[in-house]
């Protein structure tokens, strides 16, 4: 039996025109609802993209789970005139045209971000350009504002997200959530938003952002160079702006990324690029970017209020 | 989810059906775990040279290499070197994991390190080429599909009852972007047919019949889509087999899950030499909760780590299929 799941969040974007007594209902139809405080959605992988689906405003389609996203941002190919003062349109982001198309959608997620930043109410966005690369209906973005309430189970495994709600300290409000053994456990600071985490490479202790959509992994270029001879480059990619300049990024592997003594990676596809802007734009100071590949090889539970990870064990399998 | 919900999704398994219809994507076939790249000499008629604009005929020429340049080396004139079979046919082999960081890849083959061999018209899986400016080459590359691709032995079969004057009818589905003209069908009696091999998971499709998209008539499982028209849906499922160790005294062992809604009699798990109780069957794609029931007690699966609550707070192992 289908159970629907409702999420009420209060509405604190003036983009709706609600009061902020007001609010409205994201329900997740394909959810098993386990108790008042937790629910399991199932997601699919739309290339590298956690998308799940959800109804929002008598609309049916897909969200992104992205962590690296400070709001909830809805599609304005589907929302129109919820925000008649946002003037952001693809002509005035400069999405970036490119040739090499694996990467097309993290560079354009990263416009969208910068757009984010600078018009911090601006919640709702056209985001037709992923529908078009992604071929996807595709309603928003469910990011950091709504998902900090809940401790997030990402499960690669078993494709679905666990939200249990957490108390102001960080503790669970359901006793009986999980019975699979968390492995390991590890702090991040969470700066502004993001998730940033240290991790070593090559011995480097390297701070790394966490962004569930993030579809490749991200290095700077300026990292130590005991580190980045951990990069092992597998092919040169470049990239064409709006305006015609040319962006060149180099996509390989990244070696032994090591979070604790028991949580590693093995060789996770990364591009090294330049970082600068987005650092700038979220205040923050990274030597990377993981994502997919990190939630591929270990299955997470984020904790924003405790600002803490946890490892769950990975299955071995048998059939 | 009960038994009912469950099979409202169509259920897809292997078809192993004799075809005398070929693969008609060129240049690459997919086998277990390796990608297999072939450079058939007949394939192609011309050639073209980076340094000028006309054609040569393949007749003009002597082969004395044959190399796979694309999108996974850079386009690399010289790295991916292919082995002779004979005097006309090149293979060569390489890891499927190698291509799965990427939905569709273009390449085509390289004559002498110099000569790319241009593939004619009638392969279904051919794109326009594009330069690194964006510019039309005005010549095709060939694409290929490391998650889902058509192929004889495929796991799904397409069908389309009618449309016998149609001139083009294309399958297109979530499994490969909405591509528009790739999975070409082929011609059977009284309809069109494709068969593809796809990964367990659930999927969305349509078929386009000389442009006109349309859902599959003959599938009652359909989803309304962002056009207010509808598209076709398919479970594609695969077989597991279910293991309890020891219990060797135990008179009878059931398994039961949420795939037959917990049915206390239905499936009941044979005895193996080895030492095992076994059960085999075909399970759709997503996640399954399940136990085992020896003699009447109800167990979980020692030898599985993966288990969750139910929402009555019974704890139940997991299968999951994809």
């Amino acid at each position: 039996m289908r159970i629907t799941f409702y999420i009420l969040f209060f509405c604190s974007f003036h983009l709706f025109g609600f009061n902020k007594e007001t609010f409205t209902l994201l329900s997740f139809p394909q959810a098993e609802l386990l108790s008042s405080n937790t629910t399991r959605i199932p997601f699919k992988l739309v290339d590298h993209l956690i998308v799940i689906e959800a109804q929002l405003l008598n609309q049916t389609g897909n969200f992104i789970i992205d962590t690296g996203s400070e709001t909830l941002i809805l599609n304005k190919n589907h929302f129109e005139g919820r925000n008649s003062s946002l003037k952001a349109s693809k002509q005035t982001s400069g999405v970036l045209e490119l040739i090499d198309n694996p990467l097309e959608k993290r560079l354009r997620e990263f416009i969208i971000k910068d757009l984010v930043i600078q018009n911090k109410l601006s919640d709702v966005i056209d985001l037709s350009h992923i529908e078009v690369s992604k071929k996807i209906h595709l309603l928003g973005i469910i990011g950091y504002d709504i998902l900090k309430d809940y401790e997030i189970f990402v499960d690669m495994h078993l494709n679905q997200i666990t939200l249990t709600k957490i108390n102001d300290k960080g503790e669970k409000l359901d006793k009986s959530v999980y019975l699979e053994k968390v492995i390991d456990s590890v702090n991040f600071k969470l700066k502004n938003h993001t998730i940033v985490i240290e991790a070593t490479v090559n011995g480097q202790t390297l701070k790394f952002g966490l962004d569930t959509a993030a579809e490749y992994n991200q290095l700077n270029k300026t990292i130590n160079k005991n580190a980045l001879k951990q990069f092992f480059p597998k092919q040169r990619l470049q990239l064409i702006g709006a305006s015609g300049q040319k962006i060149e990024v180099l996509a390989g592997k990244l070696y032994r990324v090591k979070l604790t003594e028991s949580i590693y990676f093995g060789p996770m596809v990364t591009i090294l690029t330049n970082l600068t802007q987005m650092n700038n734009a979220f205040g923050t100071n990274l030597d990377g970017v993981l994502g997919y590949e990190f939630f591929r090889q270990q299955r997470t539970i984020i904790n924003y209020k405790k600002e803490k990870l946890y490892f769950v064990k990975n299955p071995l399998y048998k059939q | 989810m009960t038994l009912k919900s469950l099979y409202t999704f169509t259920l897809l398994f292997v078809i192993s059906l004799y075809s005398s219809f070929g693969q008609n994507q060129k240049g690459y076939t997919i086998e277990n775990d390796e990608v297999v790249f072939t450079f058939h000499r007949s394939d192609y008629e011309t050639l073209s040279h980076d340094e000028a604009g006309n054609r040569i005929s393949f007749d003009d020429l002597t082969v004395e290499n044959v190399v796979v340049a694309g999108e996974f080396n850079n386009w690399s004139k010289y790295n991916w070197k292919m082995t002779k079979i004979d005097k006309d046919t090149y293979q060569l082999r390489k890891p499927l994991s190698k291509f799965e960081d990427n939905f569709t890849w273009q390449f085509k083959f390289i004559i002498n390190n110099e000569y790319w061999a241009e593939p004619t018209k009638d392969a279904s899986n051919i794109v326009d080429a594009i330069d690194l400016n964006g510019q039309h080459l005005h010549v095709y590359n060939l694409k290929m599909y490391p998650q889902a691709y058509p192929s004889n032995n495929g796991n799904v079969r397409f069908r389309l009852r009618g449309y016998e004057d149609a001139r083009n009818v294309i399958v297109a589905g979530s499994f490969n972007k909405w591509d528009e003209h790739s999975f070409k069908m082929y011609k059977i009696e009284k309809g069109w047919e494709l068969k593809v091999q796809m990964k367990p998971g659930n999927y969305e499709y349509r078929f386009i019949v000389d442009g006109n998209w349309i859902e599959d008539p003959s599938n009652p499982d359909k989803v309304r889509n962002e056009f207010y028209e509808f598209n076709s849906r398919l479970n594609v499922g695969k077989y597991v087999t279910f293991l309890l160790k020891g219990y060797q005294d135990a008179k009878n062992v059931i398994l039961s899950g949420s795939f037959n809604d917990w049915n206390e009699n239905d499936l009941e798990m044979t005895k193996t030499n080895n030492g095992y109780w076994k059960c085999r069957l075909a399970l759709p794609a997503g996640k399954h909760h399940y136990k085992f029931i020896v003699d009447g007690n109800w167990i979980i699966d020692p030898d599985n780590s993966v288990k969750e609550y139910d929402s009555e707070g019974n704890i139940n192992s997991v299968c999951m299929i994809k």
